[in-house]
């Protein structure tokens, strides 16, 4: 479906989809996928949810919003929706990010430098609706004419926008079609910043009106705060696992693999995403390995949310995040230990290192750490006898967002692959400038209805891109590749991924973490540590 | 979102054809969603060597067991697995056993 789509549209009243994307929009790919007939087709949104769910923005459905029985509930659903976005501009609701959001609500150029930085903007070929600045633009009316109530002439200034329940409805959806990983913030000469806008319109949905994808909130930091993990584990069924994982490595590795458990006064506190444990227990199986060999007084927490690093509120609600960051701060006061290591994950590493600073305070503000840095410390300083030669297959790095751009973190990674990886290619472009995996903020758990064949097609299509580009030279099945990807989300995304193009099966692209290199690269361990597989 | 009838007793299922009230499900009610959602008719002692073992596991812990263990106690690989449930452990297996969907970054 083609067409100019503009700002009045997301209030139209009518329940037709503003998009429907087909595959011949989108960006091409290159080979082996250049032919759009092996792009395969999209599963339709089925009619039940379109009856039962809010589903007109771009028939697909990530937040499972039941579409209001009368005029009166869509009312008060506008009213609380209105209340909200008045509280998102105040110091007292609001201190942590009112003072980026103003500035990108009153000082936006309209340069457009941004929407050539959005990979989901690009992807679709340039589809009007997943422009970064559409969202903002609609955000930045609705401020110019309900919180700071402009007259007429504002209105002719800065535009008009006609508030009611389907513009709301859509935009609900619409916070859900960005992977905050704030590419086009980095690019905007004036530092305005759609990622920020995309994530205080899901926190007012949160907080305000108790709409959140039931992945991220149900399921996820509900859950955690719960039974101490959004897996599900309890601390039983974790050390269970754990043992499991330990008795897997000493067969595998020849070398035996013991975790300790909650020692107090330990160095390092290592918080895994759980999510490793339950779906790739190689990543913390060689983590173990590694710190027992360098010799660091190391340990796992089973408290509870000690042993899950996840804190999915930073995707949507301010209130849930700093329930987990405080819970997380808390098991180190407990423990006596020196610092938290933050395993391979990216949400966890930027939710406890940077955005909890503000939070934790005082006696609560304890040293965290990357596992990039601990590693390249491992690596580099000689604690362990490598053979490179065992990782002799190209290997490519995959930058989570939330390590790079939003933290800085670029080169430790990259110090342990040059030297242990001897066929490690870099994609182009990476670093700071990377592009999000797209699984980002929630996008790899978030599966309902048809939304992975959204994930696949529109926000996957400029990494896969990427992949295939840094492969192009070897990718016949007889070389076994591996993009190496230090984040579970990031995993998850590249799992479905590069399943739904056959990539494992037809050309053998493998994906893992990095510390999984590591072992498969230490001289002392049985060979063949990374087994060719599908996981 | 919805119900249906299977092998004549009525479920709650979410989008993704997941029951909702695990307490009621039995065999027959396996095999029913095997052939609805996976296309699996018959199933096989394979099919339910692996029904069986997450079934086991689900009532000890309250939570599907990690992949590496449910290949290892099966003697099946990964691959295998997905011959036999082929939306694969997660979305296939667990479902026909009548486990809730995975949660979590898995």
């Amino acid at each position: 479906m083609k067409g100019k789509i503009r700002l009045k549209d997301l209030s139209r009243r009518d329940r037709r989809p503003l998009v429907h994307l087909e595959n011949r929009d989108l960006m091409p790919l290159p080979p082996p996928l250049d032919d759009p007939a092996v792009d395969p087709p999209w599963a339709p949104l089925a009619d039940r949810a379109r009856e039962k769910y809010e589903c007109s923005l771009d028939d697909t459905c990530a937040v499972n919003v039941p579409q209001p029985k009368s005029p009166e509930e869509e009312w008060e659903l506008v009213l609380k929706f209105l209340s909200g976005l008045q509280k998102l501009f105040t110091r007292e609701n609001n201190w942590t990010f009112l003072q980026p959001l103003l500035l990108t609500m009153e000082h936006c150029a309209k340069c457009q430098t941004c929407s050539k930085a959005c990979h989901i903007f690009e992807a679709s070929g340039n589809n009007e609706l997943y422009r970064p600045t559409y969202r903002s633009e609609v955000m930045r009316r609705l401020y110019f004419k309900y919180v700071k109530h402009g007259g007429l002439l504002s209105a002719w200034q800065h535009g008009d926008i006609h508030l009611n329940w389907p513009l709301v409805a859509r935009l609900i959806e619409l916070s859900y079609r960005c992977n905050l990983c704030r590419r086009c913030a980095q690019t905007c000469p004036i530092g305005a910043d759609n990622g920020l806008v995309a994530h205080e319109l899901r926190k007012l949905f949160s907080m305000e009106m108790g709409i959140a994808p039931r992945e991220i909130h149900d399921n996820g930091s509900m859950l955690q705060i719960r039974v101490g993990s959004s897996t599900g584990m309890n601390p039983t069924v974790v050390k269970d696992n754990i043992a499991f994982i330990d008795e897997d490595m000493s067969e595998r590795t020849g070398i035996p693999v013991e975790t300790p458990w909650d020692v107090e006064g330990a160095d390092v506190l290592l918080i895994h995403n759980a999510g490793e444990i339950m779906a790739w227990p190689e990543n913390p199986g060689a983590f173990a390995l590694i710190l027992n060999a360098a010799g660091i007084r190391w340990t796992l927490s089973s408290e509870l949310a000690g042993y899950d690093a996840i804190n999915y509120g930073l995707w949507y609600d301010d209130a849930q995040f700093a329930r987990v960051a405080l819970s997380h701060a808390e098991i180190v006061r407990k423990l006596k230990v020196k610092k938290i290591i933050l395993g391979e994950c990216g949400h966890a590493h930027k939710a406890l290192s940077v955005v909890a600073d503000r939070l934790l305070t005082g006696g609560l503000n304890i040293p965290r750490e990357s596992s990039m840095t601990l590693l390249r410390d491992i690596v580099m300083n000689g604690r362990l006898k490598l053979d490179p030669g065992r990782n002799n297959f190209p290997v490519t790095l995959h930058d989570p967002c939330n390590m790079v751009r939003l933290m800085g973190v670029v080169e430790p990674q990259r110090e342990i692959l040059r030297k242990i990886c001897p066929r490690f290619r870099e994609m182009e472009p990476h670093g700071v400038d990377n592009y999000c995996c797209c699984g980002g903020s929630g996008f790899a758990i978030i599966s309902g209805h048809n939304v992975p064949d959204w994930r696949f097609h529109v926000s996957g299509r400029k990494k896969l891109q990427q992949i295939l580009s840094a492969f192009a030279d070897c990718l016949e099945p007889e070389t076994p590749k591996y993009v190496c990807a230090p984040c579970s989300n990031c995993k998850g995304q590249f799992r479905d991924l590069l399943a739904y193009y056959d990539l494992w099966e037809k050309n053998r692209i493998l994906y893992g973490g990095l510390a999984e290199l590591i072992v498969n690269a230490m001289a002392d361990v049985k060979p063949g540590y990374i087994e060719w597989e599908w996981r | 979102m919805g119900t249906v009838v299977l092998a004549g007793k009525e479920f709650e299922v979410d989008e993704d054809g997941f029951i909702q009230n695990p307490e009621l499900w039995d065999e027959d009610v396996a095999a029913e969603i095997a052939k609805r959602e996976e296309g699996i008719e018959p199933m096989t002692d394979d099919h339910w060597k692996v029904v069986r073992y997450l079934r086991t596991y689900y009532q000890e812990f309250r939570i599907a067991p990690m992949i590496r263990k449910l290949c290892k106690e099966t003697g099946f690989q990964l691959k295998k697995i997905y011959e036999l449930f082929p939306s694969g452990p997660a979305k296939g297996a667990c479902k026909v056993a009548g486990l809730p969907k995975p949660t979590g970054c898995v």
